[in-house]
């Protein structure tokens, strides 16, 4: 069984929402009322299965006989860390490129709050962070979060609170007059990542934001990002990290365009009967640990 | 479309040419570099052509005809009256001699008077019917024709002007030329030299390029860097991106045409009759235009380095059928209905008949509206362009 929120999880097999009581990393014992399936839930991150925030109806796409996305089906709820883990090339980017609406998907459909993409309305609430830097060197830090602030039609004033707070996040502030092409790499990805989330959006699409930044600002990325999350912010984060994904409420795992996997992370390694979720990608993949 | 947005756009890529400097230098001194080139060495007509003076001419000595009270040698006053500043006059005696530094490549010509030229000239005046003529021999490289063309223009204005001179020595007036030209001008006049014909063409051509090729970049570099995906990621619209953009070309547009216009004033002094702000119209118009043909542009190149591939592409077609250097009439006739498909004409000859003949809206709102047209077709495309998904 999934768990869900603290107070609620979700029976595998009819999918009904029953109610429990419980904290995060305690184990409780459910009983399903319609079905009749009963076990052992553990509490691992929590949040809102009342509230959809994305659904995805077989999603497809294809470039020419290439398919990138096969299919997909996915709910994604309110406040949750959801993982896309898989190699290169498994469509993990194209995925997100369609969730955003930079891709049109060759089939199928995606619902961001309940509208159906491509919808401009819904993009004051939605936060991006590309691949790619996506910054523009030639301005200065401040110049990007305030163009980046301005798009999204916030005043002046709380833009003004809302870039030292990120800088402060991003621990950047003295470099806030500087020319973003003579900052580190690193440096260059943090100011991307404090302009995705400058307007402070409901929904953030994080593109590998931890490629190339140092464990100790990775683990201060995650402690945000698990801050944003009790907020109910819902993230929706590419990686190549299998210790990230452990800190994701569910992982979907992607294989050539497919999801061959989709859960929380302890419930696919206890099902596959590994200890890390390296061995557990590989055991999915059909692969024999090395 | 939110104002407030187009205005974050157009802010945010001024700030970029602050910071910079290297594109910012190329926004103004490229075109302040073509106007002082082109000005100081394309500016005037040729100057210092070598050129051999062979004079052979005897001359007549006073009495022999009763219209010559003095002792005459029109070849030399023809050679004192020659343009020193646009020939460069080596006296020679030797007529082979001459001849063969035309030929080394040390002259551009030998102008020879033959020994009899003065008695035929007067022979000509005073027996008909004339059975003799006076001859110049001019041997010419004309391998270079402005050069040639001047030679000759040159030799026959002297001649002109040497024998208005006569007719007062001569106390006669027969040798008048029996046609004369009367010019009164419409539009310039005698004084009208080349660069006041070239600067409005320079303007509009700097304009052209430096928008069209900074378009290019930017936007191969907005996709490349994936700022472009993120600015779609947001509530703003393809429309406020291009006319965020528009509007910060336009404010370079402007700063770029003072720049030139004044610089061409100060340094060449040049005429503008027209209406200064009507040739700014004309150059946001262009500006615009080719904003949008550099969004459009900058889709067919990965990068920049394939975007530097398209200044030739641009560059010669502008240069050579728009009528910047040459009049569209010198174009073969065959090639001359390509001109039509290049905006840089209309903005040129705007441009033109505002500075030059100081024309109104009423007189060139052809070119205008066909700018207009242009700039309406590339914008609205490259907007599509942007909403394209792959």
């Amino acid at each position: 069984m999934r768990g869900i929120t603290q107070k609620q999880v979700r029976c595998p097999r009819c999918n009904t929402v029953l109610t429990c009581s419980g904290d995060p990393g305690e184990i409780v014992n459910v009983t399903c009322p319609c079905c009749g399936e009963h076990g052992k839930v553990t509490f691992e991150r929590s949040f809102d299965a009342t509230t959809t925030v994305i659904e995805i109806q077989k999603l497809t796409k294809t470039f020419g006989k290439f398919t990138a996305v096969d299919n997909l089906e996915l709910t994604i709820y309110k406040g949750e860390i959801y993982g896309l883990l898989g190699p290169n090339g498994s469509g993990k980017t194209t995925i997100i490129k369609m969730l955003t609406g930079l891709l049109q998907p060759t089939a199928g459909t995606t619902k961001l709050f309940g509208q159906t993409l491509p919808c401009k309305s819904i993009m004051n609430n939605i936060g991006y962070m590309p691949q790619d830097t996506a910054i523009y060197i030639d301005n200065t830090v401040h110049e990007n979060l305030f163009f980046f602030g301005s798009i999204y039609g916030i005043s002046k004033q709380h833009l003004e609170k809302r870039e030292r707070e990120m800088l402060e996040f991003v621990d950047l502030f003295k470099w806030r007059e500087s020319l973003v092409s003579t900052l580190s790499g690193g440096m260059k990805h943090r100011v991307s990542l404090a302009c995705a989330l400058i307007h402070e959006p409901k929904l953030v699409f994080l593109d590998e934001p931890t490629v190339g930044v140092d464990p100790e600002l990775r683990a201060i990325f995650w402690e945000y990002f698990e801050s944003m999350v009790k907020k109910g912010i819902t993230v929706i984060i590419t990686t190549h990290y299998m210790d990230e994904a452990n800190r994701c409420s569910r992982v979907g795992l992607l294989r050539q365009g497919k999801l061959i996997a989709d859960g929380r992370p302890s419930d696919l390694k206890n099902n596959t009967r590994t200890t890390s979720m390296e061995d557990t990608f590989l055991a999915l993949a059909g692969r024999k640990k090395p | 479309m939110k104002l407030r947005r187009t205005l974050a756009f157009s802010r945010r890529a001024l700030l970029q040419f602050r910071h910079d400097r290297r594109t910012f230098a190329f926004v103004l001194i490229m075109p302040l570099l073509m106007i002082l080139i082109f000005g100081y060495t394309f500016g005037g007509d040729v100057k210092n052509i070598a050129v051999e003076v062979v004079n052979q001419d005897t001359g007549l000595s006073p009495g022999i005809s009763p219209l010559l009270p003095q002792e005459l040698f029109i070849a030399k006053n023809i050679t004192k009256n020659f343009d020193r500043n646009t020939l460069s006059l080596h006296e020679n005696t030797n007529i082979n001699n001459a001849r063969q530094k035309v030929h080394d490549g040390k002259a551009w010509a030998a102008i020879i008077f033959p020994a009899n030229f003065t008695q035929n000239f007067l022979t000509t005046l005073t027996t008909q019917p004339r059975t003799v003529h006076p001859k110049v021999e001019v041997y010419l490289d004309a391998s270079n024709p402005t050069i040639s063309t001047a030679i000759i223009k040159t030799i026959s204005q002297t001649i002109q002007t040497t024998l208005k001179e006569l007719t007062t020595t001569l106390n006669k007036t027969q040798i008048e030329m029996p046609i004369t030209i009367e010019q009164t001008y419409a539009y310039g006049g005698s004084d009208t030299r080349f660069i006041d014909y070239f600067a409005p063409g320079v303007i509009s051509f700097a304009i052209m390029m430096v928008t069209t090729m900074i378009t290019i970049i930017l936007f191969v570099n907005e996709r490349r860097n994936g700022t472009l995906q993120r600015l779609l990621v947001s509530p703003a619209s393809e429309s406020e991106i291009v006319a965020g953009y528009a509007l910060a070309f336009a404010v370079i547009g402007v700063f770029q045409s003072i720049v030139v216009l004044v610089a061409a004033i100060l340094l060449f002094n040049i005429t503008i009759i027209g209406n200064i702000f009507l040739a700014l119209v004309v150059i946001l118009l262009l500006a615009f235009g080719h904003q949008g043909l550099g969004i459009l542009l900058s889709a067919a190149a990965k990068n920049e380095m394939q975007a530097v591939q398209f200044i030739p592409l641009i560059i010669f077609p502008s240069i050579l059928l728009a009528g910047l250097f040459w009049p569209i009439e010198s174009i073969p006739d065959y090639l001359q209905p390509l001109s039509y498909f290049i905006p840089l004409r209309y903005g040129i000859d705007a441009e033109r008949s505002i500075m030059l003949r100081g024309w109104g809206i009423g007189e060139i709102w052809v070119d205008i509206t066909i700018l207009i047209i242009f700039a309406f077709l590339t914008l609205t495309a490259s907007v599509l362009l942007l909403k394209r998904k792959d």
